[in-house]
């Protein structure tokens, strides 16, 4: 069967020489597939199906999402995402991406929050939710900018310190932390390179990259998905999409990741 | 008629400017740290509200949480060392070393206990998910490297000494390296005491496959 | 089923490079859902690529090419404006057809 995963391992072991070296030389030939993955991935079709669903009349008030203010103004969405997550005077909170789509969808088309929010994460293997197609849409508009999170605002800093603070807490019987994978230089769990979020060139190469397509899941994923996947393998409870926690998290990464260039869709394996 | 503003109202204004902005501060640590507990105790669900409880810190790992470059201090060093040498609990058969074979079971095995979609993965025994963080057996390509390798960790020899610290070691590796990556995978029950036999034996018994060569 | 797919042709000298997404499950049939019941076997079976109408790719493709697949492909004796036409057929009968006008070098 050709999972992406055999193909990797497959990538893996064609760029290898000595056995025993094998484990150091993995990174090399692995970076090679990265790459190829990355250039003209699936992620894309999720651009354009974002682009339907974003300017369908949808909702009770029969509206599309033209208008939404994602912070650089109603239906402004040029390098709106490169500045996300940042407070928004309407709801008097810090939003990102994900939750600025939710706002919108109630507020512009009448939708019931709690029904937006459920179906917000998408079964792998179908077409996603429209929340991950209509961020990836939204996202693409920011393409070739840097990241430019800023930390104006009382909330603003509030959410920034108070990720910082979750980044490092350590928890569960795992004794993870965000900082136990994310906190040094070369490491990988299994064959996946671990991003170190201390490094400011690492994570600048990742900040940009979100929403990202999911080889394993077939479909487009966002910043909110990847917070809740990294604590149900740390054996912690579910983190509540847009959640505080997940808007602090996201705040201070984003932060750190400042500089880098938005460059959607992302790959993921 | 064109008012001026004075340089009463000016300063005022600016004033007012720039308390809106917050230029004063950020949060201090206290604050912060109130802010975020508070952040999580909202943000989370789980199945039973018993496994919410997996999010309060022991106080462990409330010393190991250490933010940016701050270090820790002798002082907190040598208390997480305290508190995890009494966590410990031997095995009730009194040896060290179980079954290899089970042992490489569980050292591959990355699952069990994980919580999704409003339900709980129980299984009848947790894996180790040594896999995942340490290379095991000699010529494996799919190895991470967030803890060291431990192909041919048996070369050190199977004494009931090195069978007693290798227990330890997974049973809570923090008594000897306090705020270490490595999860006290006996102390916080992740493992029971005989799962951590199985692994003691795949990594000290000279027949296991982590010591072939 | 059918969604559009992705097809950017750019010049290059007299190459046109083009890059096809198409969205697909290309299920192998190999594959087995929570019940534990084999997940039909549901892949493109045949591409088909034309340049101003006349046939320039066709492969038949088999359960082997992943799901979402990337084609690409470069045509020789393009010009600017040319069209570019894909087909895809499905073992189930499913087609879909897109189309592409090669846009000058950037």
């Amino acid at each position: 069967m050709f999972t992406l995963r055999s193909r990797i391992a497959v990538l893996a072991l064609i760029c290898l020489f000595a056995p025993a070296a094998g484990a150091q030389n993995a990174g090399a030939g692995l970076e090679v597939g990265r790459k190829m993955l990355l250039e003209d991935n699936p992620g894309e079709l999720w651009i354009d199906r974002g682009k339907r669903i974003f300017h369908e009349k949808r909702g009770p008030k029969k509206a599309s999402l033209e208008q939404c203010d994602f912070g650089m103004g109603p239906g402004n969405l040029k390098g709106a995402t490169a500045r996300l997550p940042r407070y928004f005077a309407d709801t008097d909170k810090v939003e990102d991406l994900d939750s600025r789509i939710v706002t919108c969808m109630v507020t512009l088309q009448g939708s019931d929050r709690e029904q937006v929010k459920k179906s917000a994460i998408g079964r792998p293997l179908t077409d996603g939710s429209d929340i991950e197609a209509i961020a990836m849409y939204v996202a693409s508009h920011s393409n070739g900018m840097k990241m430019d999170v800023r930390l104006d605002h009382p909330k603003e800093r509030e959410m920034y310190k108070a990720g910082e603070y979750l980044f490092f807490r350590r928890s569960g019987q795992t004794d993870f932390g965000c900082v136990t994978c994310h906190g040094q230089p070369d490491k990988r769990i299994r064959l996946q390179d671990l991003v170190n979020m201390l490094d400011k060139k690492q994570i600048q190469a990742v900040a940009g990259s979100w929403p990202a397509y999911r080889g394993a899941h077939g479909i487009s994923r966002t910043m909110q998905w990847r917070l809740y996947d990294c604590f149900w393998q740390m054996r912690l409870p579910e983190l509540a999409y847009l959640s505080d926690v997940s808007i602090a998290l996201s705040t201070y990464l984003n932060y750190q990741g400042n500089g880098a260039v938005v460059k959607v869709p992302g790959f993921k394996r | 008629m064109k008012m001026k503003k004075t340089a009463i109202e000016w300063t005022i204004g600016a004033a007012a400017v720039l308390a809106a902005v917050g230029c004063a501060t950020f949060p201090d640590a206290q604050e912060t740290r109130g802010t975020a507990e508070s952040m999580v105790k909202a943000s989370f669900t789980a199945p039973t509200p018993n496994l919410l409880k997996r999010l309060d810190q022991d106080r462990a790992q409330q010393i190991c949480s250490k933010i940016g470059k701050a270090e820790l201090t002798p002082a907190e060093a040598a208390e997480v060392v305290k508190l995890s040498r009494a966590s410990i609990e031997y095995p009730k058969s009194g040896k060290f070393a179980g079954n290899w074979k089970a042992g490489a079971k569980l050292a591959y095995d990355g699952g069990g206990d994980r919580i999704q979609g409003g339900r709980l993965e129980k299984r009848a025994h947790n894996g180790g998910l040594c896999q995942n963080c340490h290379g095991l057996e000699a010529g494996e390509v799919n190895v991470g490297n967030v803890g060291p390798a431990l192909t041919g960790y048996g070369a050190r020899g199977n004494s009931e000494a090195i069978a007693k610290y290798t227990y330890e070691r997974i049973y809570n590796a923090w008594t000897y390296f306090p705020c270490s990556n490595m999860p006290r995978l006996g102390a916080t029950g992740h493992l029971t005491p005989e799962q951590i036999t199985h692994l003691v034996a795949y990594l000290i018994d000279p027949q296991s496959s982590l010591n072939r060569k | 089923m059918a969604e559009p797919m992705r097809i950017r042709a750019t010049l290059q000298g007299d190459v046109a490079d083009v890059r096809i997404l198409m969205r697909h499950p290309m299920e192998t049939g190999q594959r087995k859902n929570p019940k534990g019941e084999i997940i039909p076997v549901h892949f493109i079976q045949s591409v088909v690529v034309t340049h101003n109408g006349k046939t320039v790719f066709d492969a038949q493709w088999s359960q082997a090419i992943s799901r979402d697949p990337f084609l690409g492909l470069r045509i020789k004796g393009a010009k600017a404006g040319d069209k570019v036409s894909v087909t895809w057929t499905d073992n189930k009968g499913d087609k879909r057809t897109d189309e592409a006008t090669v846009a000058a070098s950037s």
